[in-house]
């Protein structure tokens, strides 16, 4: 038999050719009545969020009552997850900054990065891995190394 | 080269299309908006589909009883009724759909492109029969770019790639696969059923029931049932459908990824019925969802490539497809490397290659390790390491193959190019494989 080959797919790699940004749609609600929805009534009402929503078409705005609750805005994303924040009490410039941390989002879970390791690479290094049966050979005479 | 003129050809995609349906729509669902009163599929902006045009019988003189709209204005649940009796969304919603609109934002797709097109690449044959409103035809258009643009990055970067690998390459850029893929990362959602009052965002297809659903009544799966059971008739003889040919002869006779094409061309010219009886199994039996992902990525490539060009269109490949990443090296299997390695070296006429042992260690410990190298007269050709001799031998005879195959030159022009604009280059591309 010749040579045969290994069906695979290819991976993305979001933001090396088209970048899709992972946040699809943000729901915003708000109370008319409970106070804590101060801040969410008057943001809604400010430039802020249509000017939010022009900067963002990639992103489908909902804006909907959520009567005696605290407001909150909820986040969905690509991947299927969602991230809500609850924005009680807040002024509007809060609640969009509020706004821009779920839209740079990935959806994923926050979690503890280990190891160091902050970077990954799809790519082979170019140094190749290290081995010991390259490269000057080293000695080791007494406490030091010594390349042969 | 002479530049395709593109409008001149894609006169039939882009022009107004009507159904009967539509004149249901037209006497029922009236609306004081001429341009509500029939389906418009189309692809040039709605502000530019005359409001003179009219579907209606009425001589140029006569008027319409205008006021009747007001006084047979449909209600909420009429409309509805008069929706739900289209198999697919409306193309005049298409503008309402903040879903529809923010993934033309999200891809990046030219504003040449409407929402009424992209509304229609969504929409499967599964979903809506008629060629004019499912994106069947859009789909065989970027069947072929895609091909095209595929095969040629992948034949232009690696011009020695066996005729194997590169259909497994081209299986990992655009097979259905890898657009299903693409479809989920673009975030685009399934409609549970299509219909008319469907938002236009979702992609429509009719789902094919699961193989391991039970049928209803009996305690059986669908895919144990009788007429769907694999038949026990054994290997396909020479000539008989599912017969694997040559590898010379598929690069002629199968699709872009080497397989066979069930129903050719030629089939359909010699049986026309058969293409209606194929639309109506896929009509009753639905389609799986990866088909309809892939049916969509093909159908927007192609309407890219109709309303904003070339250029366009290839960019969009190179941002969506090529842009993805691909270990050429992990394509390869070989039976017998050593072998065709010596074969490769006589057809290039370098000396027959020779295994020699380069440095050991514990040769007498149970965790030894050689390495080895592949030397055709003074070259080092490659060289593996091993636990044992053999081994090392092997994975050197892959190393030096892989050297050889995987030969990428340092600037590299596509054919295609010269239809963007550039300079006509010719390309390199080499014997592939050894035959042994």
């Amino acid at each position: 038999m010749p040579v045969q080959a290994i069906r695979t797919t290819s991976t993305a790699r979001n933001g090396v050719g088209a970048f899709i940004l992972q946040c699809k749609r943000l729901d915003f609600h708000y109370c008319d009545h409970w106070g804590s929805s101060k801040g969410m009534n008057t943001f809604l009402r400010s430039p802020l969020i249509a000017r939010f929503a022009a900067a963002h078409p990639q992103i489908q705005i909902h804006i909907s009552p959520r009567p005696n609750t605290h407001p909150i805005i909820r986040g969905l994303y690509i991947n299927g997850r969602e991230k809500v924040i609850c924005v009680r009490n807040l002024e509007k410039e809060q609640i969009l900054q509020k706004a821009e941390l779920l839209r740079d989002a990935n959806g994923e879970k926050v979690r503890r990065m280990k190891g160091g390791r902050l970077v990954g690479s799809l790519n082979e290094s170019v140094r190749g891995v290290w081995d010991p049966f390259h490269g000057g050979n080293k000695e080791i005479i007494g406490d030091r190394i010594v390349s042969s | 080269m002479k530049a395709l003129r593109l409008l001149r050809r894609s006169g039939s995609v882009l022009s107004p299309r009507t159904r009967p349906c539509c004149f249901i729509h037209q006497t029922q669902y009236r609306n004081p908006l001429p341009l509500n009163i029939f389906r418009l599929q189309s692809t040039a902006p709605a502000q530019y589909q005359s409001a003179i045009e009219r579907e209606d019988d009425l001589e140029p003189g006569e008027t319409e009883p205008t006021e009747d709209f007001f006084h047979n204005a449909p209600t909420q649940e009429e409309r509805e009724s008069i929706l739900s009796q289209l198999p697919s969304p409306h193309p005049q919603h298409a503008h309402k759909s903040a879903r529809l609109s923010a993934l033309h934002a999200r891809l990046m797709l030219p504003p040449r492109l409407p929402l009424e097109t992209l509304a229609r690449c969504l929409v499967d044959p599964s979903a809506d029969i008629d060629p004019h409103f499912n994106n069947s035809s859009l789909s065989i258009l970027g069947y072929d770019l895609l091909g095209l643009y595929t095969s040629e990055a992948v034949l232009c970067r690696h011009p020695r790639l066996p005729t194997e690998v590169m259909f497994a390459a081209m299986w990992a850029y655009c097979g259905p696969k890898t657009l299903a893929a693409i479809t989920r990362e673009w975030g685009v959602e399934v409609a549970a059923a299509p219909g008319g009052e469907v938002d236009p965002g979702y992609l429509q297809c009719k789902h094919i029931e699961a193989g391991n659903a039970s049928v209803e009544g009996t305690g059986v799966q669908v895919k144990d049932l009788p007429i769907l059971a694999t038949d026990p008739k054994g290997k396909p003889m020479l000539g008989e459908p599912g017969w694997r040919r040559g590898v010379s002869s598929r690069t002629v006779k199968s699709d872009h990824f080497g397989d066979e094409i069930k129903r050719t061309v030629l089939d359909y010219a010699e049986r026309p019925e058969l293409r209606q009886e194929d639309l109506q199994r896929k009509l009753e039996k639905g389609v799986t969802l990866e088909t309809a992902s892939t049916n969509f990525v093909r159908a927007l490539m192609g309407a890219v490539y109709l309303h904003a060009g070339k250029k366009a269109a290839y960019n969009f490949f190179k941002a969506h497809i090529l842009s993805r990443h691909l270990d050429f090296s992990k394509l390869f299997e070989f039976r017998q490397p050593t072998r065709d390695l010596s074969r490769l070296c006589a057809r290039e006429g370098f000396e027959s290659p020779v295994a020699r042992i380069l440095s050991e260690t514990g040769r007498k410990s149970r965790s030894p390790v050689f390495v080895v190298g592949v030397f055709a007269g003074k070259d080092k050709l490659g060289e593996g390491s091993g636990s044992s001799l053999d081994e090392a031998r092997i994975r050197a005879a892959v190393g030096a193959l892989k050297g050889w195959y995987l030969y990428s030159p340092l600037e590299v022009n596509v054919p295609s190019q010269a239809e963007r604009g550039g300079n006509w280059e010719p390309v390199m591309v080499d014997g592939g494989e050894v035959v042994v």
